[in-house]
């Protein structure tokens, strides 16, 4: 376990490169949420104001 | 005949009510590759003969570069089918691409420079791999800012559509950099003609991630596109329809 923690020395470059990586694929998935969510917000306040032409 | 499938496929409810359906397919696979191509790539894969455990990083590396072209790409070829036939779905597609692309060549870049730390002796090179990838990153922040500076989304769709086909000729630039001019960076050791350059323990995770990783961007396109399509919405009747099952 220790070995695999160490990566042969290069542990201070393949860890922050995997952790970096997997930060902005879990931010991908939030803002894509967030801006679907948003999005639904507001169509549902046209909707709530305006007639057949929101 | 032709047409009607193209109306179809075009009409923001059918987008919409689709892509919604879609995103699992395509997020499940992705998920499931991604964890897969981890393990194979940090465990299964044996130590490079050079590089030893240090080779690790282009498991997470090679996968946002190929992001960051492909992303670009498919921006590009959205935003000329929106100008040129007109498609609001098109631009809703190319405005999806942007922040997804930007975040993955930010990635690519930084993942690169911890890797070039320890193999070149350096974090940054002005190289023409190096520079042509930071270069995209500004095309894509560009095509950002440009967006963020209309309020009205069409006038936004069109005028940013430009930027983003004016600048696909960036990519073949970044692709056959490493041909075209000296380079630090290593040649293509899997995009490449003939037979790859690595055994099937370390290829294998490394398609892995590279068609995780792509699945991954259609399921984020697919969440963003339905924001994007909805926002670019008019007509009541089908808003209604779509948040009101």
């Amino acid at each position: 376990m220790r070995a695999f923690l160490d990566m042969g020395g290069y542990a201070a470059y393949v860890w922050p490169s995997y952790a970096l990586t997997l930060t902005v694929m879990v931010l991908n998935i939030i803002w894509a949420r967030r801006l679907l969510k948003r999005s639904r917000k507001e169509a549902l306040r046209r909707l709530a104001i305006g007639g057949t032409e929101v | 005949m032709a047409w009607t499938w193209f109306h179809r496929l075009a009409s923001p409810p059918h987008v919409y009510r689709v892509a919604g359906r879609l995103t699992p397919w395509l997020a499940w696979p992705a998920t499931l590759l991604i964890v897969g191509g981890l393990i194979g790539g940090l465990v299964l894969a044996p130590p490079d003969y050079q590089q030893g455990d240090g080779f690790r990083i282009i498991y997470v590396h090679a996968p946002s570069a190929w992001m960051s072209l492909m992303v670009y790409t498919t921006m590009a070829v959205a935003a000329a089918i929106g100008l040129i036939w007109r498609m609001k779905v098109a631009h809703a597609v190319a405005a999806s691409c942007a922040p997804i692309g930007a975040s993955f060549t930010f990635a690519a870049l930084v993942t690169g420079s911890l890797w070039g730390a320890p193999m070149w002796g350096t974090y940054w090179q002005w190289d023409p791999r190096l520079t042509s990838e930071l270069i995209l990153l500004f095309l894509y922040l560009g095509y950002m800012g440009l967006r963020s500076a209309f309020d009205e989304v069409q006038r936004a769709d069109r005028v940013s559509a430009v930027l983003a086909v004016v600048g696909v000729v960036n990519v073949p630039i970044i692709h056959y950099s490493v041909v075209w001019w000296n380079s630090l960076h290593q040649a293509p050791s899997v995009m490449r003609l003939g037979e790859p350059t690595m055994p099937p323990s370390m290829l294998v995770p490394l398609l892995m991630m590279l068609l995780g990783f792509t699945l991954f961007f259609g399921a984020l396109l697919l969440v963003r596109l339905r924001g994007e399509v909805l926002s670019r919405e008019r007509s009541a009747s089908w808003i209604r329809e779509a948040l009101h099952p």
